[in-house]
């Protein structure tokens, strides 16, 4: 869907984009993640040929990007701002047509995506009239409202509520089932887990990391895995037997257990549960993966001190 | 295109709907008409009367200045000399407003006091003067010569030098009808600076409340800066209709009610009452020629509404359209709304040379600097306005398309420019603007 290529931009000396490339792949929910300042804003202003690459590429549907594809595309910048003396139901119609659509698809979109997000009271206010979250919705839709193929959001979550946060979640999913593709730029690593399928981290102007969330996640040495159990500990260690390890264990009160093991020689997470099944009573069984959360500020950490030093 | 037109449109509808815009659409023809009222009812017969008091101990005067009676100033005789102390503080010469004082030998000195206790205006004292003047003169004709008063006259009139140009030797340019163009110029520089200062406040707003980043995401810095100049200009015009509208009624309103007889005297010819005036000595000359009110000559009769109106649109889109994106282009490299005030004043100088460059073709209309004037489109919106009402010569109108051109094709430089600065400088913020920032974006394609 969306391809950079070795893109760089520098503003007065100051380098914001140092040769990064990626690959946004169709119908996926991309995550753009990186400390604050590190070029990511930049880097989608690029993609919106709002700012100009001083060198590199951005291709669109296998093409190189023109004016026209902007159509194709819903931009949710994160320093979002509405005419406050326009009405709702005007400024999502001014928008709209600036996208590309008619009066007439204009107006059923609006009533469709109204509707949806249940706004309609609100049409007649003026965006000076309605709280910050109202704004952040109007926002939403008229980013949207064009159904175009590929969203970029910049921060879509931040000033949300976690009941509006959870709505867009699910609207982003939805749209995803749909088959449009989503660059998402958030600081906010738990909804990252959640829906994002593959994300790139910059970091002082450069891509530092890409790949699934999974991959990201991966934690670097052997793997563990985690068991949560209820029922006796001794019971639990001699089931074990000799194909595992135990790393770690946490008591967690009532006769339940958390603990960390690693496999040793062919053993499998399967077998594991093969074995504890019938020795305890299994609550809970997982691959032990690091947080995004860790992987962000773990990658990020040594290479800020070295660059404070 | 189209999406300029969206954003025009917008713009368009945010202006129109403003109370400031409704209001100013009415308050400002109305104050123009209350200044035009001011200036007629000063220019036209006041009703200001004064009681002059004649001191002529030498009963030189004989007691008589003129034959019949002027509304305006009525004269008494003193007998003997009145001390200005006297007259100054004693009750009963408090009626008087002024003592005019002809000593023994005015006859050799032709001179004469007037003591005022207000200040007269220029009027009172070319009458006071010119009855004065007359009725010494019949003095001194009787004193001194053999002759009648009339042939005395005759003799007496100063001799005249009308300066013509060549070009124009029947005198028909007056020096009133480049005032016509001086004050369509103005009108078109007071549009400018008043819409250009709501396009800096509307490139800024966007700038600052964010919503440009939305905007640039579908639309090009060029399309957006045309789309608001677009939107504005339509305000603009549209405000300047309803100025030209309400003006229009207000003055056939005067017309037809408030001045009607001073309208009459309008509609004679500066010229041919001049002309008729030749015969009269040169204070009468000077007398009617004060007594005519040119500011009514000049708004009934002197412009020539249908070419000054179609340059006038002209000259109207091609200025605005050059400093409106001026006005755009500070707005978009702003720091902040503060920042930008003093970039405005260069454009305010501007502004201003600009006016002052139509009253200096005024008084200057044939030389070398007014025809640079004329061309340079910081200029000449007020310069052709000057020059189409004193008249270009024979020959010479291509001057007026030539001007137009230049202004024009400066305008699309101008724009590309500003759209320039406009597209490196509106997603800036929060910075001090210097003047590196400008060349830097000015370098920047």
């Amino acid at each position: 869907m969306l391809e950079l290529r070795n893109i760089s931009k520098s503003f007065f000396r100051k380098e914001a984009l140092n040769d990064v490339s990626l690959k946004v792949n169709d119908g996926e929910i991309f995550g753009l993640l990186g400390p604050n300042g590190a070029g990511k804003t930049t880097l989608i202003r690029v993609i919106n040929q709002i700012v100009e690459a001083d060198s590199g590429s951005v291709r669109f549907k296998g093409d190189l990007m023109t004016e026209n594809d902007l159509a194709n595309i819903g931009y949710l910048p994160e320093e979002r701002g509405l005419y406050r003396g326009m009405t709702v139901e005007a400024h999502a119609l001014f928008l709209a047509r600036l996208r590309g659509l008619s009066k007439k698809d204009a107006a059923t979109k609006i009533d469709y995506w109204f509707d949806r997000f249940q706004i309609n009271d609100w049409r007649k206010k003026r965006i000076e009239e309605l709280s910050k979250g109202m704004a952040q919705k109007v926002q939403f839709i008229c980013t949207v409202l064009h159904e175009p193929s590929l969203l970029i959001l910049d921060e879509p979550f931040s000033g949300f509520d976690p009941v509006n946060v959870e709505l867009i979640k699910q609207e982003l999913l939805e749209m995803k089932m749909k088959g449009k593709t989503i660059l998402l730029s958030t600081h906010n690593m738990n909804s990252v887990e959640e829906i994002c399928d593959r994300a790139a981290l910059i970091h002082n102007a450069k891509k530092i990391a890409e790949g699934t969330i999974s991959e990201l996640r991966e934690i670097p040495g052997d793997v563990s895995y985690l068991v949560r159990f209820k029922g006796n500990m001794i019971a639990f260690v001699n089931a074990l037997w000799t194909g595992y390890d135990v790393v770690d264990k946490q008591v967690l009160g009532d006769d339940r257990f958390e603990v960390e093991l690693q496999m040793r020689g062919d053993s499998t997470f399967n077998d594991l549960l093969k074995v504890l099944m019938s020795s305890v009573e299994i609550e809970g069984a997982w691959k032990k993966q690091a947080s995004m959360q860790d992987v962000f500020i773990q990658l990020v950490q040594p290479k800020t001190e070295a660059h404070e030093e | 295109m189209k999406n300029s037109w969206l954003v025009a449109m917008r713009e368009f509808k945010e202006r129109i709907g403003a109370r400031s815009f409704i209001l100013f659409s009415v308050i400002g023809p109305l104050l123009i008409l209350g200044l035009v009222y001011i200036l007629f009812a000063l220019g036209g017969n006041s009703k200001q009367h004064w009681n002059v008091l004649i001191a002529d101990p030498a009963g030189i005067m004989d007691n008589k200045i003129m034959a019949g009676v002027d509304e305006n100033v009525s004269y008494s005789f003193a007998d003997g000399y009145i001390e200005l102390e006297e007259f100054k503080d004693a009750k009963k010469y408090q009626q008087f407003d002024a003592l005019l004082e002809v000593n023994e030998k005015v006859l050799s000195n032709k001179t004469g006091f007037l003591f005022y206790r207000n200040k007269p205006s220029v009027r009172m004292q070319t009458r006071i003067q010119y009855q004065y003047e007359r009725r010494l003169e019949e003095v001194l004709v009787k004193e001194f010569t053999d002759l009648s008063v009339k042939e005395f006259r005759k003799i007496k009139q100063p001799i005249n030098v009308s300066f013509r140009d060549v070009n124009d030797p029947k005198g028909e340019a007056s020096n009133l009808n480049g005032w016509a163009g001086f004050f369509f110029g103005t009108l078109i520089f007071i549009f400018i600076f008043l819409f250009g200062m709501t396009i800096l406040r509307s490139v800024s707003r966007e700038k600052s409340n964010r919503i440009v980043e939305v905007l640039l995401a579908s639309v090009s810095p060029r399309q957006l800066m045309m789309g608001i100049l677009i939107g504005i200009g339509f305000a603009a015009f549209l405000q300047f209709a309803v100025w030209m509208l309400i003006i229009g009624a207000g003055l056939y309103f005067m017309r037809e009610t408030l001045f009607p007889d001073m309208l009459d005297a309008a509609k004679m010819n500066i010229q041919e009452l001049t002309l008729s005036a030749n015969d009269l000595s040169y204070q009468e000359q000077y007398f009617a020629a004060r007594e005519y009110n040119q500011f009514v000559e000049l708004v009934f009769n002197q412009v020539q509404f249908g070419n000054t109106i179609l340059f006038f649109l002209l000259f109207f889109v091609g200025g605005y359209l050059f400093y409106g994106s001026f006005f755009a282009a500070v707005g978009a490299t702003m720091g902040s709304e503060s920042d930008g005030q003093q970039f405005v004043i260069p454009i305010v100088l501007l502004l201003i040379l600009s006016l002052y460059s139509g009253y200096y073709v005024m008084n200057y209309p044939d030389s070398d600097l007014a025809s640079i004037l004329h061309y340079l489109p910081f200029t000449s919106p007020v310069v052709t306005m000057v020059k189409l009402h004193m008249g270009y010569e024979a020959g010479h109108a291509y001057e007026i398309i030539l001007s137009f051109l230049v202004l024009i094709i400066s305008s699309f430089l101008m724009l590309m420019i500003a759209s320039r600065l406009y597209k490196n400088g509106i997603l800036q913020f929060g910075h001090r603007l210097k003047f590196k920032h400008i060349l830097k974006w000015l370098k920047n394609t």
